[in-house]
Formats: C-alpha cells, structure tokens, sequence
C-alpha cells in the first residue's frame, strides 16, 4: 500500500477579503492579484481542496507510464497501475522529502530517491533501501513509509483530476451540469479524445486567476487584444462577436463556458482550412451523438475554465493549466487535445497551428501574456491595488426559462462567468469546511 | 557435492524464474533462459531483495529494488549499486527435475 496523505490544517479565513471581492456589485481590487496572505490562502483552501487537473488518460496508457505535474505548488506523480486504475503520490520521498522523480513523463518499474536509495514501486510501496539491514535492525515497518497518495482521483471523459482533500465532493458533483457542456469538445467522436505532443511549460509573471478569468468567460478581449494576431491567421479581422444571433455564457461551481453556436470560429483562427473541413465532416455525427445545439460548438468561438485553473479553447484545441507559483507568477503547461479517431494529419495540423497560436511563441498567447502580467504589476502598488475594478457587464441577463443545464447567461459578451468565478474563489477562501460553501447555483442540473 | 532439488521443468517457463526456499544454503533463484536452465543465490549482493521478484531481460536479471543487474549464466554483478558477484550454482535436468549442485565451501558462503 502507498500511504494516503495527512490532511493539513484549515487556518481561519482573512476578514478583509470582502472589501477585495464584491460580486454583487460588479467590483473586485487589484489587491487580489498581489497579496501575498490571500496567496497562502489560496494555496491551502482552493489547491488543497478542490479537483485539480492532473493529467489526460492517453498520456499514460501503460502500466507505469508516469507525467509528473504540480497540484498548486505541491509536486505529484500520476501513474497508471497494473489494475488499469491511475494513483497519484507527492513526488516527494517520506525519509527527507527529497524529490524522487526528476522526469516529466515516461515509463518505469518504480522511483529511487537519489538521496538514501528508498525504492518505490509503481504502488508506492516502499520496497527496500541502500544498507537495508540496518533499517530491519531498528524494527522499520516499510508498510508505512510508502509515497504519499492524494485523497481522490477520478476522470472525466479522458481528462484527470486529483484532489488532496478527501472531504471533498464527488468530481461529478464539483463539475456538476458543466460535464454537459465539456462533451461537445471531449465525447463529440466515438474513442474520444488525446493529446498529441508533449507538454509547453512556460512562466508568465502574471496571477493565476487573471489567466482563468480570461478562459472562463472573457471573449470581450478578442476583437480588441488579438486584432492583429487575428489579421495574422485569418486574413481579417476577428469575428465580431456582437453580431452573433445567439451566445451564452454558463457556469456552475465556479466553472464557466461562453460559447457562440458558429461550429468554426476558433479553429479558423489556426489558419489551417483541413481542420475547418475536418469538423464540418464530422459535425453530423456529432449531432447524432450530442444533438444539434452541441454540434455547433465543436470548434465555435467559446472558451472554458474548470475552476480552479483548467482551461481550454474548443476549435484551438489546446488544454491547459495556470499552475501558480506566488502570487505573481504562473507556470503554464498546455497540451494539444484531438479526437482519437482524426485522420493523422488532423492531428499533426492541430498540433501546428497550436503551436503557431497557443504556445510561447504564439501569436495570440503572447498578446495575452502582456496584458495579463501588467494587470498584475499594476497591484504592487499599495493605492493602486485598491481601487475598485470593474466586472459588472451583464447583470440582469439570467435567462431562467432555457432548456439548458447550470447556470445558463444571454450573451458571451458578459462578465457573469466571470464573477461566478470569483465568487467561487470568494467563497471557498471564506469556507473552513465544504459544508460552508455556499451553493450559488440557480440553474438546472440536466439538459431537458 | 549436494544435489539440492528446485523444481519441476513443467513448472518453470521460459524466461521465468522462481525462488526456491532453503534454509540450509539461503534461497535459490532458478531461471529457465530459452531451455536452458541456471540457478544463483536468490538474495541480491547489494540489499535485501528477493531477485525472483524482478525483471529478466535477455541474460540479465534486475533486482526490483534498486534495479541492479547480474549476468544469470556467470552471476556477473553489472555494476553499481550491484558490484559484488553473485553465486551460481551448476544446473542438471533429470527428467522433469531440476537440481542445483551444491558445493559444502559454496554453501558455508552463500549461507554467510
């Protein structure tokens, strides 16, 4: 048996957050973006005890096949087992904490600490160590020095969350109706998803949530920020997302998708015409599988956070996770997610024109990294960072009579995904326990 | 010379090993290479580890602790954390058995 970790204590929550996050009235304070003590915060109530995004199934398909990744900035192992199941352990040894696998993905019978050679098998159990005898001198039970096992894992079509906190709710539960809206890019094809290529890691000196807020529901920025990007790629401007007849922005727990229903706006944007072709060819199939209204999201203009710092872009197809690293800091990972069953150039033209866009380099990320990394600096100072910021778009546009599940807002020009985003955070840095959390939902749980 | 019993033949595949309790000359692993069969001390010169418990590749075993490596036919240690050689023992078939060749100095060492 590995050994499951021991739950950290819940220090009480900061008094003064409210003056920083008003929801209701549309307002936050750049102080969030800066402070140290709201980072601890988070570190310990949000990265310790919600579902974070640890890995995709297809990375690692074989028994022992590894990625290593970080939850917050605790570092972790994710390995398939022999029983088909996936197990993720601090990569951290339990003899002095030294970390024990230094690789970000491969396959293997086990790690061995470089310090006093423990060996760990794929289980993580604690299998033997260099000069053994002396431990079997001092009555070592082994059985209780195993890696240290997260309290939870579970997935979602493909995609693999972990949480340290075994109090937590159930992953269907913490995604709740949003599962509906996640299929129409990862179930849209028989054999699901995958993700081709490896990992792009690179930092931004920017605050994590700045970067989940923008994927959660900020397509506003598009037309203005990635105007010349887009001009770029497409030959024009960006679609004008006014003009669209019908959008939505949803959310639930924190999550939050906004969406158009044009079936190709983002992946035109990768300036590879095969890969529009691709999701018309298959967009009848998906209506068979999903329905009309999601096969028109395939590759729509649309962008997706699961709270904390998932996200994705349909149509781009490029998945990633905003791994904080201080309060002004992140460490970006991303991947290039394609259905399995896509003709292998598909696959190679997605994982090109990810690259082109969404990567260091990309032309659209980089406009981003900008402007996210100044919306941080701006914080340091002291006045600066609390004045009023303004995240009210939207107010009254809660449509309450839609067949659609979660909660359901007219329009992706809107900050309602936005500030359920933020009252999330708001909330769970107030909650000692999950019980504390106040349920926000309005909207319906299934699709009718 | 003690002719020591391990196992039956149709009891051990190909590139198979088993450990062999025994508690007069310390436990025996027994490796069947492609039909050929070999016997060394099952105990890794390096830490406590059952070798029977690893991996064969070709002619080698792994030890699963800490992946050390010895040559099966000649007990060759490969190299570090593995550096001291492990003991062989000569093999004969008979029928559908398998002995090891047990020599009284040999088993005063492998004993320890």
């Amino acid at each position: 048996m590995g050994n499951m970790i021991k739950t950290i204590d819940v220090t009480d929550s900061l008094t003064n957050l409210k003056d920083a996050c008003d929801l209701e009235n549309g307002r936050i304070s750049g102080k969030i973006f800066y402070d140290k003590a709201i980072y601890e915060q988070e570190l310990e109530k949000v990265f310790a005890r919600c579902w974070l995004f640890v890995a995709h199934e297809s990375q690692i398909p074989k028994t022992g096949d590894y990625i290593t990744t970080t939850m917050g900035e605790d570092e972790v192992i994710v390995i398939r087992q022999k029983s088909g199941g996936i197990k993720v352990f601090l990569n951290a040894c339990p003899h002095r904490g030294n970390k024990v696998c230094f690789a970000e993905s491969g396959s293997t019978r086990g790690f061995i600490c470089n310090y006093h050679g423990w060996s760990f098998n794929v289980e993580g159990n604690l299998v033997g160590q260099h000069e053994s005898g002396v431990y079997e001198d001092s009555d070592f039970d082994k059985s209780k020095w195993g890696l240290k096992e997260v309290a939870k894992v579970d997935s979602w079509k493909g995609l693999v969350f972990a949480t340290f906190d075994p109090e937590s709710p159930s992953l269907q539960e913490y995604l709740g109706p949003m599962t509906w809206y996640l299929d129409a890019l990862f179930d849209n094809q028989e054999g699901g998803t995958e993700f081709v290529g490896g990992c792009i890691r690179s930092t931004y000196e920017c605050n994590w949530k700045i970067a989940a807020e923008n994927f959660v529901g900020d397509i506003l920025h598009a037309g203005w920020t990635h105007d010349s990007a887009a001009r770029a790629m497409l030959g024009g401007a960006v679609a004008k997302v006014s003009d669209f007849e019908e959008s939505y922005s949803v959310n639930w727990n924190g999550h939050g998708y906004e969406f158009a229903l044009d079936t190709v706006g983002n992946v035109a944007v990768l300036g590879e015409s095969a890969l529009n072709k691709y999701l018309h060819t298959i967009k009848p199939s998906v209506a068979e599988r999903l329905g009309d209204f999601r096969s028109n999201m395939i590759g729509s203009v649309s962008s997706c956070t699961i709270f904390p710092n998932f996200s994705f872009l349909p149509g781009q197809n490029t998945v990633r996770v905003w791994q904080p690293r201080g309060p002004n800091k992140i460490e970006l990972f991303t991947w290039v997610v394609v259905n399995k069953s896509a003709p292998e150039d598909v696959k190679e033209k997605w994982r090109k024109g990810a690259m082109m866009t969404f990567s260091p380099t990309g032309v659209f990320e980089m406009d981003d990294g900008e402007n996210w990394e100044y919306c941080t600096k701006t914080a340091k100072g002291r006045v600066t960072s609390q004045q009023d910021l303004f995240v009210g778009l939207g107010m009254d546009t809660l449509l309450t009579d839609t067949p659609l599940p979660a909660n359901v807002y007219e329009g992706q020009l809107n900050e309602a995904n936005s500030r359920a985003f933020y009252q999330y955070w708001f909330d769970m840095l107030n909650a000692k326990s999950w019980s504390e959390v106040p349920d926000r939902n309005l909207g319906k749980k299934e699709a009718e | 010379m003690e002719k020591v019993f391990l196992c039956k033949v149709s009891d051990l595949a190909e590139n198979q090993v088993k450990k062999i309790d025994n508690s007069d000359h310390g436990d025996i692993a027994v490796y069947n290479l492609g039909g050929q069969y070999y016997a060394t001390a099952d105990l890794c010169t390096h830490a406590t580890a059952s070798l029977a418990e690893g991996d064969i590749e070709d002619d080698l075993i792994t030890c699963p602790v800490h992946w050390g490596q010895f040559h099966i036919p000649t007990g060759k240690a490969q190299g570090f954390p593995c550096e001291i050689d492990l003991r062989t023992y000569p093999v004969e078939v008979e029928g559908d058995e398998i002995f090891a060749l047990i020599a009284v100095d040999q088993a005063l060492i492998a004993k320890g």
